[in-house]
């Protein structure tokens, strides 16, 4: 390879396009990547403290072990690959022009007669048109249709060539890994993610990006209409769905279930089924000791006030079926004594005093209410991993299963009789090539019978 | 009888052919070779039955799915592809001794997946996850892979263990090194195709599902180590004078990878594919 190239031959040049230097990286990687799956990632950074003691959380923390994949020195190692990988290629690019310039025909008799695939005949009288149309007719219908031609001294040469493009398969599948790393620079530079969570029947116009903590516009708005969640008889979870309305300045746009596996994309932003947490209201009645009733909605995670009887209530737990009837426990804070907490079962009064007041409390109605947690996210760079990942799977394909295959047929004249010459040779896949070629020799020795 | 009982036997099938296979390769005894050829075949036909009755038990229960869901399943699986890819390469090269290297893991996956108490052999139904046909093309196509690694994996250790040419004994039946170089190449570049497309399929699957092509979980990243390292022997072929040993040494690193990705991963580390851990 490009051996003679003087300007090319200094040492750091080839270093740098070294398949050594290709199978160091791989092998790098390969054990630096072990490291993150080990050591968990992501935690806050007491932890690693905590767990591992100082003198190797310095270790972690200096080399950023908490976050191995996004560490500088794996970037890093990541980045020397890709440039070890470009300038391979580079380099590789005159030597597979040249082969490709190569003209297959460049060559004579005494060439074809070296081949190691070939069969030769002898044809009794001189050579003349009708024999050689007939060959000629013979060997297209067997090899394909013959790709060029040329006289020679002696005869006619003929060839079939197939595959010669193959040689840019290298390129292809060494481009697919450089596209796919595009793609994900891409998609983290110019894309986010975020979570939402959405109790049923609000919505939401920005997500909080999951990195970066800021409020991310979506340029419309996202309701939760409903969710349900359903189980198998084992006791699994076999569906979670939420049925949800894209809204663009009020107005209902589209209307669409969202269920884990099946996403919604709009604008370019994904919406994901992630998880879901149960949100029950409940509505109370409290009498106090005057006789006067007074109701109060207790929502989930929100403590409510009650300015009249001078209480903060709040719905701290709910159970759906404690001895056959649903139950909530009430959390209380009244300013003087610190908060607790009651159990109230339905249909079950119970009693508490706040101050001089005794009040009773009983629970009217407790709804089951959702909040669908969902993924958001949007990622441009999405498409071009995909172009890479599909070409990876090509360029595979064509690097080691379509060979570049020759053969050749020569028509002539020797020692003052006809003979005939078929040759043949494949980069790849050679035992398939010989049975080709048989077949193409057995009807050319077949026609010369009749 | 249901299916796990018929799938237990052919733990046995297999094992008794490995017996064969390594009674015609030390005694070369011919008829013993066809024996054992025998043997496979009709343990690979009872698999088959055994998985696809599984398949029809899973519809009679009411949840159907293709038997590629947990690790008992895929167990299965790998075990079946591995006697897929050794008779294909059997019936290739007309010879047997491979056999005495290839069946003992088919077996001991069926072993490990009937007996061991740490593998749950009831068929569950999907979770929400679960169900996608990517999760099908994901694990045929990963197990594909991790099959032909096996087999490399075999290959590797005939290269090893294999005296130069010239020499006389058990050993010596083995085929040339030549032959096994070559094998074992093919074999590499099959099963990397395959992980590849695996990692990809996982990849788009993982992006339906979850949104993210690429997350660094632990079963995800050790299955980028196994790329790498096959990626390293299909390279390490144009380094001048890595040949032949090396690359079998890396055959077998790479299949100790593949068996941490499937296993270490789930009993060692923690993450998303939780199969077999639950
Ligand atoms: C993980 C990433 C890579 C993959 C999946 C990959 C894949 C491949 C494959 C499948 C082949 C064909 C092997 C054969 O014909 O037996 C190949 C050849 C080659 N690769 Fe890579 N490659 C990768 C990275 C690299 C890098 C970083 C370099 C940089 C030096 C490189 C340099 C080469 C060269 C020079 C050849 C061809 C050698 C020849 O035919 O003369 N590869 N690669």
């Amino acid at each position: 390879m490009g051996k003679k190239n003087s300007s090319k031959s200094n040492p750091v040049w080839n270093f740098i396009t070294s398949v050594k230097l290709a199978v160091f990286l791989l092998l790098t990687l390969a054990v630096t990547s072990i490291i993150g799956t080990v050591i968990p990632q992501g935690e806050p950074l007491q932890r690693y403290l905590e767990h591992y003691g100082p003198a190797f959380f310095k270790v972690i923390k200096a080399l950023h072990l908490y976050d191995t994949y996004n560490s500088w020195w794996f970037l890093t190692l990541l980045g020397l690959f890709a440039l070890n990988l470009i300038a391979c290629t580079i380099r590789r690019i005159p030597f597979t022009i040249k082969l490709w310039k190569r003209d297959s025909l460049a060559l004579d008799l005494d060439r074809l007669m070296r081949f190691r695939l070939k069969k030769q005949w002898k044809v009794a009288g001189k050579p003349n048109p009708h024999i050689l149309e007939k060959i000629k007719d013979v060997f297209q219908k067997e090899a394909g249709s013959v790709t060029a031609q040329k006289e020679l001294e002696s005869g006619q040469i003929f060839m079939v060539e197939r595959g010669k493009w193959s040689y840019w398969g290298l390129y292809g599948l060494h481009a697919s890994i450089l596209i796919v790393l595009v793609g994900a620079v891409i998609g983290s530079l110019t894309g986010f993610k975020g979570n939402l969570m959405l109790p049923e029947g609000e919505a939401a116009d920005h997500v909080l990006d999951r990195k970066s903590g800021q409020p991310q516009p979506l340029g419309f708005s996202i309701r939760c209409d409903k969710f349900t969640v359903s189980f198998y008889d084992t006791g699994a979870p076999k569906e979670f769905r939420s049925d949800v309305t894209i809204l663009e300045n009020g107005k209902e746009i589209l209307k669409t279930p969202l269920r884990v596996n099946a996403p919604l994309t709009y604008k370019g932003i994904t919406f994901y089924q992630a998880s879901y947490q149960p949100m029950p209201e409940a509505q109370i009645r409290l009498i106090s000791p005057d006789g006067k009733e007074t109701r109060v909605t207790l929502p989930a995670f929100q403590k409510v006030p009650v300015p009249d009887l001078r209480l903060v209530l709040g719905l701290y737990q709910y159970l759906p079926d404690v001895h056959g009837v649903p139950a909530v426990r009430v959390w209380i804070e009244d300013g003087s004594s610190p908060a607790r907490t009651i159990w109230v079962l339905k249909g079950n009064a119970k009693e508490f005093s706040s101050g001089s007041n005794t009040y009773r409390v009983s629970l009217v109605d407790v709804r089951n209410k959702y909040m669908t947690g969902l993924q958001v996210k949007k990622d441009p760079g999405v498409w071009i991993v995909w172009l890479g990942f599909f070409l990876m799977i090509a360029g595979f394909v064509v690097v080691f299963w379509v060979p570049h295959r020759r053969i050749y047929l020569w028509v002539g004249e020797q020692g003052g009789k006809a003979a005939v010459v078929l040759a043949g040779q494949s980069n790849k896949n050679k035992i398939h090539f010989e049975k080709d070629f048989e077949k193409v020799a057995e009807a050319i020795e077949k026609s010369l019978e009749e | 009888m249901t299916s796990s009982y018929l799938l237990s036997w052919t733990t046995f099938v297999y094992l008794g052919a490995a017996a064969l296979y390594l009674i015609h390769w030390v005694f070369r005894v011919q008829k013993v070779g066809l024996l054992a050829t025998l043997t496979t075949a009709a343990g690979l036909l009872l698999q088959t039955a055994g998985i696809i009755m599984r398949w029809v038990e899973s519809y009679k229960l009411g949840y159907g799915h293709a038997p590629l869901s947990n690790l008992y399943e895929s167990l299965v699986f790998f075990s079946w592809l591995t006697i897929v890819v050794y008779l294909i390469i059997e019936w290739k090269i007309k010879q047997r001794v491979i056999g005495a290297f290839a069946t003992p893991f088919a077996s001991l996956a069926m072993a490990y997946a009937s007996f061991s108490p740490r593998v749950e052999d009831t068929i569950q139904p999907l979770i929400p996850a679960l169900q996608s046909n990517w999760l099908i093309a994901h694990v045929i196509t990963c197990f594909l892979g991790y099959a032909s690694f096996a087999v490399a994996c075999g290959l590797g250790i005939m290269y090893l263990i294999r005296p130069q040419a010239g020499s006389s004994g058990v050993m010596a039946v083995l085929p040339e090194h030549r032959v096994l170089d070559d094998l074992m190449h093919q074999t590499i570049i099959f099963g990397f195709l395959w992980l590849t497309i695996g990692i990809i399929t996982g990849a788009v699957w993982a992006n339906q599902a979850w949104g993210t092509y690429w997350s660094w979980d632990p079963k995800e990243t050790w299955s980028l180590i196994t790329w790498f390292v096959y990626a390293t022997a299909l390279h390490a072929r144009f380094i001048r004078g890595w040949k032949g040993k090396k690359i079998a040494i890396l055959s077998i690193v790479g299949f100790v990878s593949v068996m941490f990705t499937y296993f270490g991963v789930n009993f060692l580390l923690s993450g998303l594919h939780s199969y077999g851990s639950g």
